[in-house]
């Protein structure tokens, strides 16, 4: 390549490469990924990082304040903050994951379905999503939660999931209409592939890159959902410990003066949803150079 | 013709909407009879519990129950609620004016500020006040509305005893002066307000930077026409139909992020309403409640629609599809 510019005379162009990729290392979210990482790990090992039973409640030491035996203190039932922190977020972040593969595999059906279906069809899903959108999704999960009774881990993730699945399956509707005359998949199609093989081998691939970020952040909204919904007390039970169970004691904190039930787990879930946000924008900055490069 | 097919497909919606919630509702474990008769219920004797339940037609399957409900509707009869026991709309009247003032102020809050806001920062793109912008529109993104509201009642109403922590007006003084009323809407219309602002002004931001691009910008500029008067004359006029149907879209968030804020503040609207209604299977009061947010938001939706095919021509596509950028 380059000694053709030299045989006529012209200096070859410089090699570009190296400024987009220093840029790259640049952008990494180091402090989210470190902090996440941190997170996720004490809360899967759960076991080794907490202090004490989060379940065992001393009623001698109700509310302590941040101390030598209780790095976080203790809430109003006597538990230990800081274990019920690591065991809680496995419980948080299970919601959130969980969810979040509920809707991204309803959101790439759906989305398909109405990509490559026929108009009735395209016209019906969309109108079933605009349906959805038009009730606060708070309401909708409120609904659903109580018909499907007791509140468990998989029935809220379940709930969340179901009800967060729009956003995503009109972003996939749009890249299957994109990719729909592209020749690989006329071609499967004439092979005789099938909708679900088509949409496996064919369609999920080139989606990939840009449901990878709406699925991050559909993560970080079941989180906040579970949170609130434990908060108003329709969510998780209290003996169930998780973030939003945890800040449903919060509001008689308040009075109280007992600020570090309110501000510590309130702290964790922000940060880790800050963390999970950052990570989110960097996958998608990332995606877009890679899809930039092909 | 087209309104007519647009108010057939609305009227559609509303239905099919009724009938899941009507269903949802239902099948919901609980007994709607604790919430009718208060305790009462749980020592009833088996007999005196079917004529209760004969008397509101819950011994009758859903269906039946819902043909039933669709013909007093379109009566115009909504409905009892069961826990306070007046007309559906009466308790409705006397919430909405509440909820209108909260979630409607707060939404034009968000909606006047966030342009100007989002055209300032796209003016002065990549310095120190858009960064703090982008920052601060990915932080309230992050905090749970109802958390925000527990730091701000620790913050102004336990700590510094400023403002009040709950209800609508004081104790004694309901209806009473407006700047009785203004004090207890500073704190949640503060929650709902920034929870959001930022985030809409960092999309128009993000909006305005992408249209900075475009090759007409550079003609204008080469033209002598002043950044800020292309970017106010031209970049914000491409960009309004997105961002109107944007607002359209996310009425239903901002109404949501509302709801929940009154039942921490235990502010008397719809939101705490709605909460309380489907926690205690206050059945019709639920369906209309429902219907009425799901009828607001499809409304907004379509008129943005409308709004944004006004305002710019390339909307106006068979289908109501945006096909391409120019």
């Amino acid at each position: 390549m380059d000694e053709r510019f030299v045989l006529v005379g012209i200096r070859p162009p410089e090699p570009a490469r190296i400024l987009p990729r220093r840029r790259r290392r640049r952008d990494v979210p180091v402090l989210s990924l470190v902090f996440l990482a941190v997170v996720i790990l004490g809360c899967v090992f759960c076991r080794y990082t907490a202090i004490a039973d989060p379940a065992y409640m001393d009623l001698s030491g109700c509310s302590l304040a941040p101390g030598p035996g209780h790095p976080f203190g203790t809430d109003a039932m006597g538990r230990d903050i800081f274990s019920m922190i690591w065991y809680g977020g496995r419980v948080s972040l299970t919601v959130g994951v969980l969810a979040a593969a509920v809707s991204a595999a309803i959101a790439l059906v759906a989305g398909a379905l109405c990509g490559l279906g026929p108009d009735w069809l395209d016209g019906l899903v969309m109108r079933l999503t605009e349906l959805l959108l038009s009730v606060p999704s708070l309401l909708l999960v409120m609904l659903l939660q109580a018909a499907m009774g007791r509140s468990t881990v998989t029935g809220i993730a379940l709930a969340v999931g179901l009800t967060s699945w729009m956003g995503t399956a009109r972003v996939v509707r749009a890249q299957a209409r994109q990719l729909r005359r592209s020749g690989f998949v006329v071609a499967a199609r004439c092979m005789g592939a099938g909708f679900f093989h088509t949409l496996r081998r064919h369609l999920a691939p080139n989606f990939f890159p840009s449901i990878l970020f709406m699925t991050v952040m559909n993560i970080r909204g079941a989180i906040m959902a579970e949170s609130t919904l434990s908060f108003l007390g329709v969510g998780l039970p209290l003996e169930v410990i998780s973030w939003g169970s945890m800040l449903s004691l919060a509001e008689n904190a308040l009075t109280g003066g007992t600020w570090w039930i309110v501000l510590i787990p309130g702290l964790t879930l922000v940060c880790t949803l800050l963390a999970i946000t950052e990570t989110g924008e960097w996958l998608r900055r990332r995606g877009r150079g890679s899809a930039a490069a092909v | 013709m087209r309104a007519v097919k647009k108010l057939a497909a609305f009227l559609l919606s509303l239905l099919v909407l009724s009938a899941a919630v009507f269903w949802f509702a239902r099948l919901a474990p609980g007994d709607p009879l604790v919430s009718y008769y208060g305790e009462r219920a749980e020592r009833m004797s088996p007999a005196d519990r079917a004529q209760a339940e004969a008397a509101l037609g819950l011994d009758q399957p859903i269906r039946v129950q819902y043909v039933r409900w669709l013909k007093n509707a379109l009566r115009g009869r909504l409905g009892i609620s069961y826990k306070y026991k007046q007309d559906v709309l009466t308790v409705i009247r006397g919430r909405v004016g509440n909820t209108l003032l909260l979630g409607g102020v707060s939404y034009l809050l968000i909606f006047t500020l966030a342009l100007p806001l989002g055209a300032a920062c796209a003016r002065m793109e990549g310095r120190l006040p858009d960064k703090v912008l982008c920052k601060l529109g990915t932080l309230s993104a992050c905090i749970p509305a109802f958390w925000l509201s527990l730091l701000l009642i620790l913050i102004f109403s336990v700590t510094l005893r400023w403002l009040p922590s709950s209800g609508a007006w004081s104790p004694g003084a309901a209806g009473g002066g407006a700047a009785d009323r203004l004090r207890h809407l500073a704190l949640p219309m503060t929650v709902v307000v920034a929870g959001h602002l930022w985030y809409y002004a960092y999309m128009v931001r993000n909006m305005l930077c992408d249209e900075l691009g475009a090759d007409y910008v550079l003609l204008e500029r080469a033209a002598g026409l002043s950044r800020t008067r292309t970017l106010l004359r031209h970049c914000l006029r491409n960009v309004l139909p997105t961002y109107l149907s944007l607002m359209a879209v996310e009425t239903p968030h901002i109404l949501g992020g509302a709801y929940v804020v009154e039942t921490v503040f235990s502010y008397p609207g719809l939101g705490t309403l709605s909460y309380e209604s489907a926690l205690y299977h206050d059945y019709d009061l639920l369906m209309a409640l429902c219907l009425l947010s799901g009828a607001a938001v499809m409304a907004c939706s379509m008129l943005a629609q409308a709004a944004s095919q006004r305002i710019d021509p390339r909307m106006r596509t068979g289908r109501g599809e945006v096909t391409g950028r120019g």
